[in-house]
């Protein structure tokens, strides 16, 4: 890897992450609603609210907030939750763990389950498994997360009562171990295999595209004239290469798959990083907004990056300069 | 002499002691038994998990009175009066009162030996600090009420504490319970009282109380609880711990009872209550008052006092009343509310039995009328979708007439969508802005920039609480859920103060329907429904106290 590439693309990432700032501060200040109201409370007592406009700077001129902000920004200072009273670090770092499993497990899922089902769609095409997983694939693209999530609880949680249809663990049992870990896992699958839909159907199209596409080249028919079977051809050759697009898509869908789980995990009730925008948006907690488009921000930049990086591990023919 | 007189005839003790000729009244401690329901056996141990609707952001209910802050934080504290199962008056962490002076001074005898969670006493010093650093400060019902009053509050010793008032003040045992005055300790929040401190105190996420349940841990999706072993009600409670669990969709809270994840709803929204009283699994009751009070009125509110430079829409009573004659309440209140509740037919609720004047000549649903007293006012219709302004009254000529409507919970909304439909036919233009809650605060409460709104109006167990704050001059103020409409009548200010200071409840009846038959007469607001909750359990819980919103767990049992 030329280390000169990689040092360009990191400061790459600076003028980007910083134009997200501006723009989102900008946002977030403008929006309706008062944050004092939302943490002092109604009492309407002019002095504690002036006192608390102050304390949160929210009296100085906007420029000067965004320049104070910025400058602890640059030292690593998020700055302190309004309405938490706590370091906006910590907070993200507390919740930072059930989002990442809930996506990680959504990406594992989606991946995995859209790379399978699109190489075995691409070894009858336009037969009756490829048409039906087309159709399904369509189907669940175009639906709505939230909308598909609150139809999965309905239809499979509630129906059949075979999975929990709010938070991450049972509330009445205070289970540890490997009974902890199944509790989770339970709790953890249907929310998962939600968020996991619409990014299989679309990983599924692109898989089953590049394989077809693959199978028609000369390489393959070589290999096949060898006396590989198609799907010795498929699994060996054609796969690999295929998946270069497939790798392109799962690196850019990560900032969809987190704003997929901020609406999964407000549907279930799942404590991870949606449920804290979610509770920011509504007190009006502008260093948790902010910081959480920050972290949004530099994992989108990070990942398309890293995205880059494995296109040279799949295609070795990829060189940076 | 004194008059001794039992927990079931307490509601009538200012009246004793008014029309009894002695200006001294005395309530002995009845047993704690009698405050809470004997239907079954309780079972000792388990854990209840409740419902929220959101993550609260402070545990601390003294000093706000936000809903959301008082339902996750009340069981762990206790006002100095509850309310008892049977729905009346009952001792909390005050044994007895004697009320003297015509209803200027009461004398609280606290409950020995109570302990906060940490062990420590719990003495009239911690009252005192609570009224006086945070309830008169920063709760805005009790502040508006008792504060406006001018209460001063001694303790000659630790277990006694004397309210004082200038004027005698009626209904201050009824705004004592742990939603309307929760007991904080001195000790925890002494350090956190003065502005410079209050919102950002650690205590506020991890408060100490004397409540039935302390906290073992707060998060932003789930706070849990565990049973107060020292508890001063012997026995109490029999849970041996609570989680309250947010779930903002209210649909999905009922699901996740149905589910058996959950087992208590403070609150079951109308779509879903036919649902849930056709399981047998689950059981309701009904909700006579909820976090935010009891006794609520969803109430349109017209702004009379728009800030300069926007139109005054409602400035001309005749707008108003045209308002009230185009909206087909009953309709509104089916399509809406299912049939939960009833349609308002006074400004104050009919659960304030001795307030609540019946028989109000409230205008009646009838368009041609409302067009013709738009005409009237100067609201012209030029063949237009909207009518024209041509000489209303703070409304300049040209001015069509197309107003907002600002909610900011779903169903309150939802009126807004209706007054659409109807205003509609006589050539007003509703804009319906659902707004969180900030947001609506901000515009109608701070800025005053708003044309309607809609409220939930909770008059409390007296017209001190929550309907002076509605009709009282001096309630025009920044304060979220005050004079919304910026009602101003010097009468109307008088009748208030009169029956603020009457402590007999039936010579209170006269001054509060005169009150009403004034407000009908102005129509501040357009009164829409007394709204009526259901709370919903599983079925295998019992004993929990409906009256007692805040406590309602207290003496709950659950056999799994």
């Amino acid at each position: 890897m030329n280390r000169r590439y990689l040092v360009r693309r990191l400061l790459q990432v600076l003028p980007a992450v910083a134009s997200i700032l501006i723009v989102t501060f900008a946002i977030v200040h403008a929006a309706p609603g008062d944050p004092v109201v939302a943490v002092a409370g109604e009492s309407g007592n002019q002095e504690y609210y002036a006192f608390m406009r102050a304390k949160f700077g929210l009296d100085r001129p906007l420029p000067q907030q965004f320049v104070t902000y910025s400058a602890n920004v640059l030292t690593g200072d998020l700055g302190t939750s309004f309405a938490q009273g706590e370091r906006v670090s910590t907070l993200i770092a507390e919740r930072v763990p059930a989002t990442l499993l809930l996506m990680g497990s959504a990406l594992a899922l989606s991946t995995v389950g859209g790379i399978v089902l699109g190489a075995l769609a691409a070894r009858r095409p336009f037969g009756p498994f490829d048409l039906a997983v087309s159709t399904a694939a369509l189907v669940g693209y175009a639906l709505p997360v939230f909308w598909m999530a609150q139809l999965a609880m309905l239809t499979i949680a509630f129906r059949t009562g075979w999975f929990p249809v709010q938070g991450m663990t049972d509330a009445r049992a205070n289970w540890t171990g490997l009974h902890h870990l199944l509790d989770v896992g339970r709790h953890l699958a249907l929310p998962a295999l939600v968020l996991a839909a619409s990014e299989v159907a679309l990983i599924t199209r692109m898989a089953r595209t590049g394989i077809l596409a693959e199978m028609d080249r000369g390489y393959v028919t070589v290999a096949q004239a060898k006396g590989l079977s198609a799907t010795g051809a498929l699994v060996h050759h054609a796969l690999r290469n295929a998946l270069l697009p497939v790798v392109t898509v799962v690196g850019t869908r990560i900032g969809f798959l987190f704003s997929g789980a901020v609406l999964v995990e407000t549907v279930f009730g799942w404590p991870g990083l949606g449920r804290l925008v979610l509770s920011a948006a509504q007190t009006r907690d502008h260093p948790v907004l902010l910081g959480m488009v920050l972290l949004v921000a530099f994992s989108l930049v990070l990942a398309n990056l890293v995205t880059d990086l494995i296109y040279a591990r799949v295609d070795p023919r990829i060189r940076y300069r | 002499m004194n008059k001794r007189l039992t927990v079931a005839a307490l509601a009538l003790t200012l009246l004793t002691a008014a029309c009894g000729g002695d200006d001294k009244a005395k309530t002995p401690a009845p047993s704690v038994q009698a405050t809470t329901p004997t239907t079954a056996a309780p079972v000792r141990g388990g854990t209840l998990v409740v419902a929220i609707s959101s993550d609260p952001g402070s545990l601390n209910p003294a000093v706000t009175s936000n809903g959301g802050v008082h339902t996750a934080s009340e069981m762990m504290f206790n006002g100095l009066v509850g309310w008892g199962a049977d729905g009346k008056l009952a001792p909390e962490l005050a044994d007895s009162w004697v009320i003297e002076g015509g209803g200027t001074t009461y004398t609280f005898k606290l409950h020995p030996g109570v302990k906060w969670h940490d062990g420590q006493d719990f003495t009239s010093d911690d009252v005192k600090f609570t009224f006086e650093k945070a309830l008169l400060k920063l709760h805005s019902r009790t502040a508006a009420s008792v504060g406006s009053a001018g209460v001063t509050i001694t303790t000659p010793d630790p277990r006694t504490v004397v309210f004082t008032f200038p004027q005698p003040y009626a209904p201050l045992l009824q705004q004592l319970n742990v939603t309307e005055a929760p007991i904080i300790s001195k000790h925890q929040f002494e350090s956190c009282t003065d502005l410079a401190t209050v919102a950002s105190c650690p205590a506020n996420k991890a408060p100490i109380g004397t409540g039935p349940f302390k906290l073992d841990s707060y998060s932003i999706t789930e706070i849990k609880m565990s049973r107060n072993a020292n508890y001063f009600k012997p026995g109490l409670p029999y849970l041996d711990g609570l989680v309250e669990r947010v779930i903002p969709d209210t649909g999905t809270q009922v699901l996740a009872l149905e589910n058996k994840e959950v087992d208590w709803l403070g609150s079951v929204p109308g779509p879903d209550l036919a649902r849930v009283k056709a399981n047998p699994a689950l059981a309701t009751a009904a909700a006579p008052r909820g976090s935010g009070g009891g006794n609520c009125i969803t109430t349109v509110i017209f702004n009379m006092k728009p800030p300069a430079g926007r139109p005054a829409f409602f400035a001309d009573l005749r707008t108003r009343q045209a308002v009230w004659a185009a909206t087909n309440r009953q309709q509104a209140f089916q399509q809406i509310e299912f049939n939960q509740g009833k349609v308002a037919d006074a400004p104050i609720h009919s659960g304030i039995s001795f307030a609540h004047a019946s028989g109000l000549a409230l205008p009646t649903f009838d368009v041609a009328k409302a067009k013709t007293l738009l005409d009237q006012a100067g609201w012209k219709d030029e063949g237009k979708a909207t009518r024209i302004a041509r000489g209303v009254q703070g409304v300049p000529d040209g001015t069509e007439f197309a107003i907002d409507y600002h909610g900011f919970v779903g169903a309150q909304t939802t009126y807004g969508e209706v007054l659409r439909t109807q205003l509609k036919d006589v050539g007003i233009a509703v804009t319906v802005k659902t707004e969180d809650n900030p947001t609506f605060s901000a515009a109608v409460f701070t800025r005053r920039e708003f044309d309607t709104g809609v409220a939930s109006y909770c008059n409390g167990d007296d017209p001190e609480i929550g309907v002076r704050r509605q009709y009282d001059t001096k309630q025009i103020s920044t304060t979220a859920f005050s004079n919304g409409a910026g009602y101003s009548n010097p009468e109307v200010d008088t009748l208030l103060d009169q029956a603020a200071r009457e402590p007999d409840p039936a010579k209170r009846t006269p001054i509060y329907r005169k009150l009403q038959e004034i407000a009908v007469r102005d129509l501040p607001y357009m009164w829409m429904t007394e709204s009526a909750g259901v709370r919903a359990f599983t079925a295998n819980c019992t004993g929990f106290n409906h009256e007692n919103t805040g406590l309602f767990a207290e003496a709950a049992s659950c056999k799994r």
